[in-house]
């Protein structure tokens, strides 16, 4: 991989990192978006695909409340799509189990993200307070400046993020590789199936709907009746 | 037009407040949550009603403690500029554009949250998922498309009737039940989370060469992640124990 995909790689990150509450609110944040957009820019966008649909549902159900903040999802599809696209060839690693093992390293390491955003967070507390007592003193573009430099601390929490995900998972991905990639390859499509069903038994049970298991079941059994019986 | 005209804010104002809406949580800050944002958002109106120099007392009031749904930030922000227009014009309002504003944001911050984050969202991700299973590059076209159409008309329309219906814009809300869209939209995501369980199951069995029964033992295991779930287990630790779990099967036999 070469400095212009990461470069490449670096932008998505900020991009998408922003969108998760600074700027529009698109929804490109969400792994499922995040991880072929990093995986078309580095020329893999089925890598990343791969990265989204299993990320996708694990933290759906945990809203952006207020000041609440989620663990940065985004970030870990981001950074477990730059490991399985480019570092992990490295070390002879491809394919599925390489996508596995690069999320399964991605997700603890999204903790970070938490205290990144937390501190871009405080950041923005004291251009909140220049801003405001810009505006009281009649200096309104200083105002919009203050509000705007926002966008700049939320950036770069991302990107530290990003950052830090891709370079300690490098080495994590490069010790553990030797050991866990052959249970890894041996579980299969197994790990990858059932990394998908606890994201959606992790939604279902953050749902908070009447009926909920009643609908979930009865979906469940006809579908699984239909699959099976056609 | 003709509205717009006897409203006295023109449609470019109008287009900049909604393009500013976009950018309203960009200093999002711990003390006072979305106080500039709003702020930068009305900007463009309040100049418009005040010209350059909008008092100091309107620029103290809008800079205060403020929080609500981004997508229903439009509709604050336009009821808002209605309602210092008419006290400005001299109407007298019968409530200020301050009490107002802390009047609705909480509300509207909830049934935003519900109607977006825990409605339209996860149904969209769900259709998303079940196309990215086949491994199309559609999926995040589709997720995108299903989940924007209904943001950004949200976003104008809440532009519009705030202006235009004043406080009145609240029954109107009100009549359009949200609170009970968000059910049903939480309902029909429910149901697609177990046809997508079900057809992952499937698959399994299809791959290891099994009977696609053995997929029906796959139910009480999501029915006790989710409940692990619900109870307040983090899904990192799900994770780690599905994994190992995995691995640790995939070792033995």
């Amino acid at each position: 991989m070469v400095a212009v995909d990461y470069l490449l790689a670096g932008m998505v990150s900020m991009l998408t990192g922003l969108d998760r509450v600074a700027f529009v609110q698109f929804m490109i944040s969400r792994p499922l978006v995040a991880g072929p957009l990093t995986g078309w820019v580095l020329g893999d966008p089925l890598t990343g695909l791969e990265v989204g649909m299993l990320l996708e549902l694990l933290w759906l159900g945990r809203l952006p409340v207020g000041a609440a903040i989620p663990p940065d999802d985004t970030q870990v599809a981001v950074g477990a799509t730059v490991l399985a696209a480019s570092t992990g060839h490295i070390v002879g690693l491809n394919g599925m189990p390489l996508v596995i093992l690069s999320v399964l390293i991605a997700i603890p390491l999204g903790k970070f993200g938490q205290v990144f955003d937390k501190l871009a967070r405080h950041v923005n507390d004291r251009l909140a307070l220049t801003g405001y007592n810009a505006l009281m003193s009649g200096n309104t573009a200083k105002m919009e400046r203050c509000h705007l430099s926002g966008l700049v601390s939320f950036g770069l929490a991302s990107l530290a993020t990003a950052l830090v995900i891709v370079l300690v998972g490098s080495f994590v991905l490069f010790s553990l590789a030797p050991f866990l990639i052959g249970a890894i390859q041996e579980a299969g499509l197994s790990l990858q199936y059932s990394l998908i069903l606890v994201g959606a038994a992790v939604l279902l049970g953050t749902t908070n709907v009447n009926r909920g298991i009643s609908l979930f079941c009865t979906a469940f059994i006809g579908t699984l009746m239909v699959l099976w019986l056609r | 037009m003709k509205i717009m005209h006897r409203l006295h804010l023109d449609w470019l104002t109008f287009l900049r407040i909604y393009l500013r809406s976009f950018l309203l949580q960009a200093s999002w800050n711990f003390e006072k949550l979305q106080n500039l944002g709003f702020y930068y958002m009305i900007l463009p109106g309040l100049q418009n009603i005040y010209g350059p120099d909008v008092p100091e007392d309107t620029r103290r009031q809008h800079t205060d403690y403020f929080n609500t749904h981004p997508y229903f930030a439009p509709l604050v922000a336009a009821t808002t500029l209605r309602l210092e227009k008419d006290s400005c014009a001299g109407d007298g309002p019968a409530v200020d554009a301050e009490t107002y504003k802390s009047m609705v944001m909480a509300p509207f911050a909830a049934m935003g949250d519900a109607l977006f984050w825990g409605g339209v969202r996860p149904l969209a991700a769900l259709i998303g998922l079940l196309i990215a299973s086949q491994g199309s590059l559609w999926a995040p076209v589709v997720f995108l498309l299903i989940f924007n159409l209904p943001h950004l008309f949200f976003r104008g329309a809440g532009l519009t009737l705030g202006y235009v219906k004043e406080l009145r814009a609240i029954e109107t809300v009100q009549k359009c039940r949200l609170p009970d869209l968000a059910i049903r939209l939480k309902e029909s995501t429910t149901i697609l989370i177990g046809v997508l369980c079900a057809y992952l199951s499937f698959k399994g069995c299809e791959h290891q060469e099994l009977s696609a029964v053995w997929g029906f033992f796959t139910l009480p295991i999501v029915l006790l992640f989710a409940w692990l779930a619900h109870k307040g287990v983090s899904s990192l630790f799900l994770v780690l124990l599905t994994t190992s779990s995995l691995l640790v099967l995939a070792l033995l036999f």
